[in-house]
């Protein structure tokens, strides 16, 4: 065992600390390879078309609530029916009767949207 | 004057030049991150580009103009009509070639307690189930209109749907 001393010491742990380094910055880039995965099903996953498609389409139906041959009920259930059906979502929505805010007559409107994933419930007067 | 005295430098030295090469790829490479090709990024944006365009087509285009277009289009069943407006919409560039999108569309109503669809746009020739399409939608209400068919003469609210993929 000729010729083994106790110089370079410090290079020895400054390797060590060096490929600590290396070690964890391969971690990072591993995992950045994943984000742009994640954002992308998080955002197609959420419903914010459908949610935001179904707040105009309910003023619309208030729009024309007291219109000429306008079946509330009947357009109700469409849009109940076909959102259970096509959207796999548990929707429901009530229209109150016109109420004083702030000097105008508006009606409250409460939303409930539920697509098993996704909960939105939301009132409002309109 | 050739000898074998010096060898640990030489191995030293090549050692040296591989770390100094290795750390520079490292550096460089993390100004890059690359992403898996199938991480559903083209779909997020297409998704998104044909739900605007659905949403801007069933706005009036003034506030005298009672009805909106996409009502009309399902009135008439002027589908041609439809698929026409929907893709020149969905290909609004200021430059550039036309992007090769294609579409198919459904429209969902109800008759009764039953829920039945009506294929309001049949896929073209380069349908072949095997797609990354995406699906919009929008609801649409009819106004009362006598002997409309198939949905029914009473005002109503039916769904629009939309398939859209890139040939």
């Amino acid at each position: 065992m000729a010729r083994i001393n106790e110089d370079g010491q410090w290079i020895v742990l400054m390797g060590l600390l060096t490929a600590l380094a290396l070690f964890f910055l391969a971690l990072i880039i591993n995992q950045s390879a994943l984000v742009g995965q994640t954002t992308a099903e998080g955002v197609l996953e959420f419903p914010k078309n459908d949610i935001r498609d179904l707040r105009s389409e309910i003023f619309d139906y208030v729009d024309r609530l007291g219109t000429l041959n306008f079946d509330s009920d009947a357009v109700r259930e469409d849009i109940t029916r076909i959102s259970l059906e096509r959207k796999n979502a548990v929707v429901g929505f009530t229209v109150g009767d016109p109420q004083d805010v702030s000097g105008r007559m508006l009606r409250p409107i409460t939303i409930h949207y539920n697509n098993g994933v996704t909960e939105y419930d939301e009132t409002v007067y309109y | 004057m050739v000898n074998d005295r010096g060898q640990l430098y030489t191995m030293e030295g090549v050692a040296a030049g591989v770390i100094m090469l290795l750390t520079a790829y490292i550096v460089i490479s993390t100004t890059s991150v690359y992403t898996a090709g199938d991480t559903h990024i083209p779909d997020m944006q297409l998704e998104q580009l044909g739900s605007d365009v659905l949403a801007m087509m069933d706005t009036p285009d003034n506030r005298e103009e009672e009805e909106n277009r996409l009502a009309r289009f399902i009135d008439e069943h002027e589908g041609t009509e439809f698929k026409t407006m929907f893709l020149g919409y969905c290909n609004a560039k200021t430059s550039g070639a036309t992007d090769n999108l294609h579409m198919s569309a459904n429209v969902t109503y109800r008759d009764g307690n039953l829920i039945k669809e009506h294929q309001f746009i049949a896929p073209d020739y380069t349908w072949t189930e095997r797609e990354s399409a995406v699906r919009v939608t929008r609801w649409v209400q009819l106004d009362l209109k006598a002997g409309r068919s198939p949905y029914g003469a009473r005002p109503q609210a039916v769904l629009l749907e939309v398939l859209l993929w890139r040939a």
